[in-house]
């Protein structure tokens, strides 16, 4: 496989991974939730690390995911107080975390294959560099483990698709038909975490946040039904990986940032562009509409 | 500044420090005041993360390395940013958290973008700009500390300034708006007042962190107060003394001053949280405890005076069947009405004592009047609209009024109509 094609299939598949779970976060408006999980999951990495001196996925995916949950309980329970709104409640507690992390990083496993930046970009070009080989065929570990995590997600959604359909459109009606959307709301941000820690090698924590926000809000300009809004996020993404990739190496500068900033062009576009919902479409109907009136104004 | 940095007990570049975070800590903390009461704490985010590219962009523009230049540019990516955020709240369709997402993100990515080329392009020039990521306290010199200065009490006076106006908008946006407020304007200029926060914090925190010091000092100081004149001044001095007291402890443990910082600020709010006088969780749990505990009490005391009356006195255990409470609790509020001389032992009988009672009574006569309240009250004349307080209905209707109440009750319901 050339080393190419292993970076752009590693992109690709954080962006489906990520794709999967954007639209729910999006309709839901939690997707600053996703960003409070996502730097959360620092303090987990570096704290198996620290206990038990691996770096290996599960361990470390198990560790994040206790991190995420603790950053979903803690902002329930510093919200539950009333004493702090939501917004505020998000705000304390994932920097919080994130610090933690960043103090591990820089005292306890600097130059232990963990720094800082790569927390932050990520180390995409060496996605193909670390191989895993079945029989004779070589394959990037990265591949593998975003394709775990891809396929986990698939499942997730196709097989909680009407639950999670339910508690997204009406709560108060999942709630009564017994689904609970709280649970359904942890589900998903423990989703959310096991993605961020997987991707978090190849491209870093804040890049995470936008490939689960960006393509899904570019999405939701676009499509009014949640299955075509689902497909769009994951095209979208794909694009990105794409785009991204050759636009990095025109310009010498991070891969994934480069994805980032090219979904970032497809959601102004699409707030420009969209055929019913974009500023442009809007600006032509309330002339037409302002048009019209007078029209029928001046005919009296 | 420099004299101030020789008054203080530290080596230079620990007192340089110190003053850097406290600067940080008054202008953060009085600035984010703004953002938490209108609930956009997490806009602070958005903008600190929009910085990044501003200073990217900046270096790239000028080939300047000193400060100033490069926050003119933070400042200048987060009116942009900030702009952006509300025009695509406007079109209706993304939601305020997207918005703020989709800002942050794209800005970011845009900073990482312009991070890594350069860094590619130019690698002598560019060493300092990484810093701007997760700050650099001990890279700040004592030329930043003028311009941090600077830039506060600017913010700060044109706070002071426009202190009504701020305020009238803040609390009803709607009223501001009819009494011919500039409201988006004023909105706009509260945003702007972030951005200048940020941009004073961003060399010693750092973007990804700076959200926390603008939430902290806010938060916790609303917990100890209620009034916005108040509010400001005091998250000002507690973000100095979460500045100060995080960049020492950085410095004595040699480790990064920003984390530190930010980790100090979350503990000052979770002692706040759990502590303030008067709301905090532990008080407010103390205060349940202990009304559960009068409640009891009271409830055990007309029992026994009810039960007094209809037979021989009970025993404890005939007490807790005849209530049905637990015997533990009765036997806890008999405990403590033992204390306070109420109860006349019989052996294992139980009678009130004569200040029983008369407690009794008085507990009695107080339900009465309340349901006496609950039936009549609306037929009073109260001098203004507030609900009188429940625990002492007497005191605060008046003797006269609550007489007058009695006789209400004792007239029957139907008569007055």
């Amino acid at each position: 496989m050339s080393d190419d094609l292993a970076i752009v299939l590693t992109a690709g598949l954080v962006a489906t991974a990520a794709g999967l779970l954007g639209p729910f976060l999006v309709l839901r408006r939690v997707a600053l939730m996703s960003d409070a999980v996502s730097h959360a999951v620092l303090p987990g990495i570096v704290a198996v690390y620290l206990l038990f001196g691996t770096r290996a996925p599960l361990p470390v995916i198990a560790g994040a995911a206790c991190f995420a949950v603790l950053c979903v309980l803690g902002i329930d329970a510093l919200r539950s107080t009333r004493l702090v709104a939501s917004d505020a409640a998000i705000a304390l507690v994932f920097p919080a975390l994130f610090a933690l992390g960043v103090l591990g990083v820089t005292e306890f496993a600097s130059g232990a294959h963990l720094d800082l930046d790569a927390t932050i970009y990520g180390e995409i070009a060496f996605a193909p560099f670390d191989t895993l080989t079945f029989g004779a065929v070589e394959v990037a570990r990265s591949i593998v483990l975003l394709g775990a995590v891809v396929l986990a997600n698939a499942l997730l959604v196709a097989l909680l698709w009407k639950e999670l359909k339910a508690t997204t459109f009406d709560p108060e009606f999942a709630r009564t038909v017994g689904i609970s959307p709280a649970l359904l709301s942890r589900l998903l941000l423990v989703a959310v975490a096991v993605t961020a820690v997987a991707a978090f090698e190849s491209v870093g924590a804040i890049l995470v946040v936008t490939l689960l926000i960006v393509p899904a809000a570019t999405a939701h300009l676009l499509c009014d039904r949640l299955p075509a809004m689902v497909v769009a996020t994951l095209a979208i993404g794909w694009l990105s990986a794409i785009a991204g990739h050759a636009a990095a190496l025109e310009a010498d500068a991070s891969i994934a940032g480069a994805m980032g900033l090219v979904a970032a062009c497809c959601f102004a576009l699409a707030l420009l562009l969209s055929p019913r919902r974009g500023l442009l479409a809007r600006a032509l109907q309330r002339r037409r509409r302002r048009r019209a009136v007078r029209a029928a104004l001046s005919a009296d | 500044m420099g004299r101030l940095i020789d008054l203080l007990p530290l080596n230079y570049s620990d007192a340089v420090v110190a003053i850097g975070a406290a600067l940080l800590g008054i202008a953060a903390g009085a600035l984010g005041v703004f953002a938490v009461l209108r609930q956009r704490s997490l806009v602070g985010d958005a903008l600190a993360h929009a910085a990044l590219p501003g200073v990217c962009v900046a270096f790239l523009a000028t080939g300047a390395k000193d400060a100033a230049t490069l926050l003119v540019g933070a400042a200048c990516a987060g009116l942009v940013g900030a702009l952006l955020m509300v025009a695509i709240e406007r079109t209706g369709r993304v939601r305020p958290d997207a918005a703020i997402g989709v800002v942050l993100s794209s800005f970011f990515s845009l900073g990482i973008v312009l991070l890594t080329h350069i860094a590619s392009t130019n690698d002598a020039d560019q060493a300092g700009l990484d810093t701007y990521l997760f700050g650099q306290a001990a890279g700040l010199l004592e030329r930043d500390l003028t311009v941090m200065a600077v830039l506060a009490l600017v913010a700060l006076a044109v706070v002071a300034l426009a202190f009504r106006p701020l305020k009238t908008t803040l609390f009803d946006p709607s009223f501001a708006g009819a009494a011919g407020l500039p409201v988006r304007a004023l909105e706009v200029f509260m945003t702007m007042l972030l951005i200048v926060a940020v941009v004073i914090g961003l060399r010693t925190v750092g973007a990804i962190l700076m959200v926390a010091m603008l939430v902290v000092p806010a938060v916790a100081a609303r917990q100890l107060c209620d009034r916005l004149a108040l509010l400001i001044p005091l998250a000002a001095a507690i973000g100095a003394a979460v500045g100060v007291a995080g960049a020492l402890i950085a410095a004595r443990a040699e480790v990064p001053t920003g984390p530190v910082i930010v980790l100090v600020g979350v503990a000052v709010v979770a002692v706040a949280v759990l502590l303030a006088p008067g709301r905090g969780v532990l008080w407010r749990g103390r205060k349940l405890l202990r009304d559960r505990r009068r409640a009891l009490v009271e409830g055990v005391l007309v029992e026994l005076e009810t039960t007094n009356d209809a037979g021989p006195p009970p025993t404890a255990r005939e007490l807790a069947l005849a209530s049905g409470r637990r015997r533990r609790e009765v036997g806890r509020a008999l405990a403590s009405l033992d204390r306070a001389g109420m109860l006349a032992r019989d052996g294992e009988r139980l009678r009130l004592s004569a200040a029983g009672a008369a407690a009794a009574r008085a507990a009695l006569e107080r339900r009465d009047l309340w349901s006496a309240w609950l039936e009549h009250g609306w037929r009073l004349d109260l001098p203004d609209a507030r609900e009188p307080d429940p625990t002492d209905l007497r005191a605060s209707l008046g003797d006269e009024r609550a007489d007058a109440l009695r006789r209400l009750a004792a007239a029957g319901g139907g008569a007055a109509r």
